[in-house]
């Protein structure tokens, strides 16, 4: 390591004065930054990021079950003060620990103190209940996802209630967390921030050892990879189920060559049928242009393909949307409150752009609209 | 015996690829003196002395902002813009292949899809529709471009 670099670590983590002794084993430490790095991520992406930073949403999504997976290895395996029963839950234990802060007290904890430790096991029964409504969530809205085979829009959005105030749960739990090692650092005069990163402490003065168990770090590595392994064969495996209440696919192609010939092929999916009824009963006043097709059979084929496959026969966030339509102006995608409510933050200059070519232009930037899924991956704004 | 397999395969690939080209190539421009022949014969059945088609009258019909045209359409090159080379654009933001032959082949060789967007665009910006000279007129134009 240059030198810079071992000077510039020192001042961030300086190592406590005279002997110490390691407390935190890497596989913690690194566990407890690529935790605050995806937890960081998804909160950023989910509290603030909107629709088009899901993806990144769901790596970080993806990243904190498998770091806890691995975390339970090495909880249950591994040596010293990254075990388990080194900080085993107690309600008894933390009581007398408040009772000590209450009473002025400070007995020396090296690994967790016993607040610290229900905090640790809180944290990450809170962080899997997050990691399981999104899932659900975005296999009920979005048809996405592991779950996307067994939860119906209804359920998917009566759980996506739940993931927020979860969320805001665990933006609690992470400052009393903050606020804890700042609190137990400060009377201890201890740098644990420093301890976290670098894992060591000062061997003064004296503190209870953990318990003498023999640490087994293959068995540790080979049982969080292997949870890692068994999840992901298991949301392979629901991931295959057959998927329901999903817009056609394909747009009929009578349908796509005439309507498209003026404006983007909109999925049926858009509107409910009582809708396309309207719509399709006065080509000859559609939107203030003449749209009739001069065809009667082609018209009625025309009709009966965005009828048979209206809003109602979707069951994703987009058709039960659409469903609701602006009674002022029901046939008028753009005058939903869905829409506006989706497009609000867009402004004008961006529809006005060339290559965006108006509000009604769907699929210049939804690369998937004429599926009719309009994923929000699938969003690129063009220039 | 063996046989020259790849010699039959290259031989069948070749020619049915020549067939389908002969096939699938259209002639547009026999397709296109079709169209204009079928309005020819009825523009010289409202007027006995029609004289043929002239694309200079194409160009002004196809420029011209007529009184009383629908306010989003006030123009034919108000989609089309005034150079029927360049691509237009439709009010909800869709991109129009150009209208001239020269840039367009296929352009005016299916009497129904003539028809059709004759009726409607007539309509919305002439506010009637046109006559068999005028919609000669103006095929002669783009074919001239």
């Amino acid at each position: 390591m240059p030198p810079f670099l071992r000077n510039l670590i020192d001042r961030i983590a300086p190592m406590p004065r005279g002997d110490s002794v390691r407390v935190w084993p890497w596989t913690v430490r690194a566990f407890h930054w690529s935790l605050v790095l995806a937890v960081g991520v998804a909160a950023v992406t989910g509290f603030v990021g909107g629709m088009s930073a899901l993806t990144l949403h769901l790596v970080a999504g993806i990243a904190i079950p498998v770091l806890i997976l691995l975390r339970i290895g090495v909880g249950l395996f591994g040596g010293g003060y990254a075990r388990f029963d080194s900080f085993p839950p107690s309600k008894h234990a933390a009581l007398e620990h408040l009772e000590d802060i209450r009473g002025g007290r400070h007995e020396r904890h090296l690994g967790h103190n016993p607040l610290g430790a229900l905090m640790v096991y809180a944290m990450m029964a809170v962080l899997l209940l997050i990691v399981l409504t999104g899932t659900a969530a975005l296999a009920g809205m979005f048809k996405q996802g592991p779950f996307r085979g067994f939860i119906g829009f209804n359920a998917g959005w009566l759980i996506y209630g739940l993931h927020q105030p979860l969320a805001w749960l665990l933006v609690m739990m992470v400052a009393a967390h903050l606020w804890g090692v700042w609190f137990e650092g400060t009377r201890g005069h201890e740098n644990l921030v420093a301890a976290m990163i670098h894992g060591r402490k000062a061997a003064e003065p004296p503190a209870p050892p953990p318990p003498a168990r023999r640490a087994h770090p293959l068995l540790a590595a080979a049982s969080g990879i292997g949870a890692v392994a068994v999840a992901t064969l298991l949301v392979y495996r629901a991931s295959t189920a057959p998927v329901g209440g999903l817009p056609p696919a394909k747009l009929d192609p009578a349908y796509a060559e005439q309507c498209g010939a003026c404006h983007t092929p909109y999925s049926p999916v858009l509107a409910p049928a009582a809708v396309w009824r309207q719509l399709m009963g006065d080509l000859r006043h559609h939107f203030g242009e003449d749209a009739s097709l001069g065809d009667p059979r082609l018209h009625q084929r025309i009709l009966d393909y965005l009828v048979a496959n209206s809003a109602e026969h979707s069951d994703t966030l987009l058709s039960h949307r659409m469903m609701q339509r602006n009674p002022a102006d029901p046939m008028r995608i753009t005058a939903t409150r869905f829409w506006r409510f989706m497009h609000g933050g867009i402004p004008a200059r961006v529809f006005a752009r060339k290559k965006v070519g108006g509000r009604g232009n769907c699929s210049a930037c939804h690369q998937d609209a004429r599926s009719g899924r309009f994923l929000p991956e699938n969003i690129h704004i063009p220039d | 015996m063996e046989l020259p397999i790849r010699l039959i395969a290259t031989l069948v690939l070749a020619s049915s690829v020549t067939a389908g080209m002969a096939t699938a190539a259209p002639n547009f421009a026999s397709d296109r003196a079709a169209i204009l022949a079928h309005y020819a014969a009825e523009a010289r059945k409202a007027d006995p002395g029609f004289k043929g088609f002239s694309a200079a009258a194409g160009r002004a019909f196809f420029l011209a902002h007529p009184a009383g045209a629908r306010p989003a359409t006030p123009s034919c090159s108000y989609c089309h813009t005034t150079d029927p080379r360049n691509p237009g654009r439709t009010r909800a933001g869709k991109v129009i292949l150009p209208m001239a032959v020269s840039r367009t082949p296929s352009r005016f060789t299916k009497l129904s899809k003539v028809r059709l967007w004759f009726r409607r665009n007539c309509q919305s910006v002439y506010r009637r529709q046109c006559t068999a000279v005028e919609k000669g007129n103006y095929i002669t134009f783009m074919a001239s471009q």
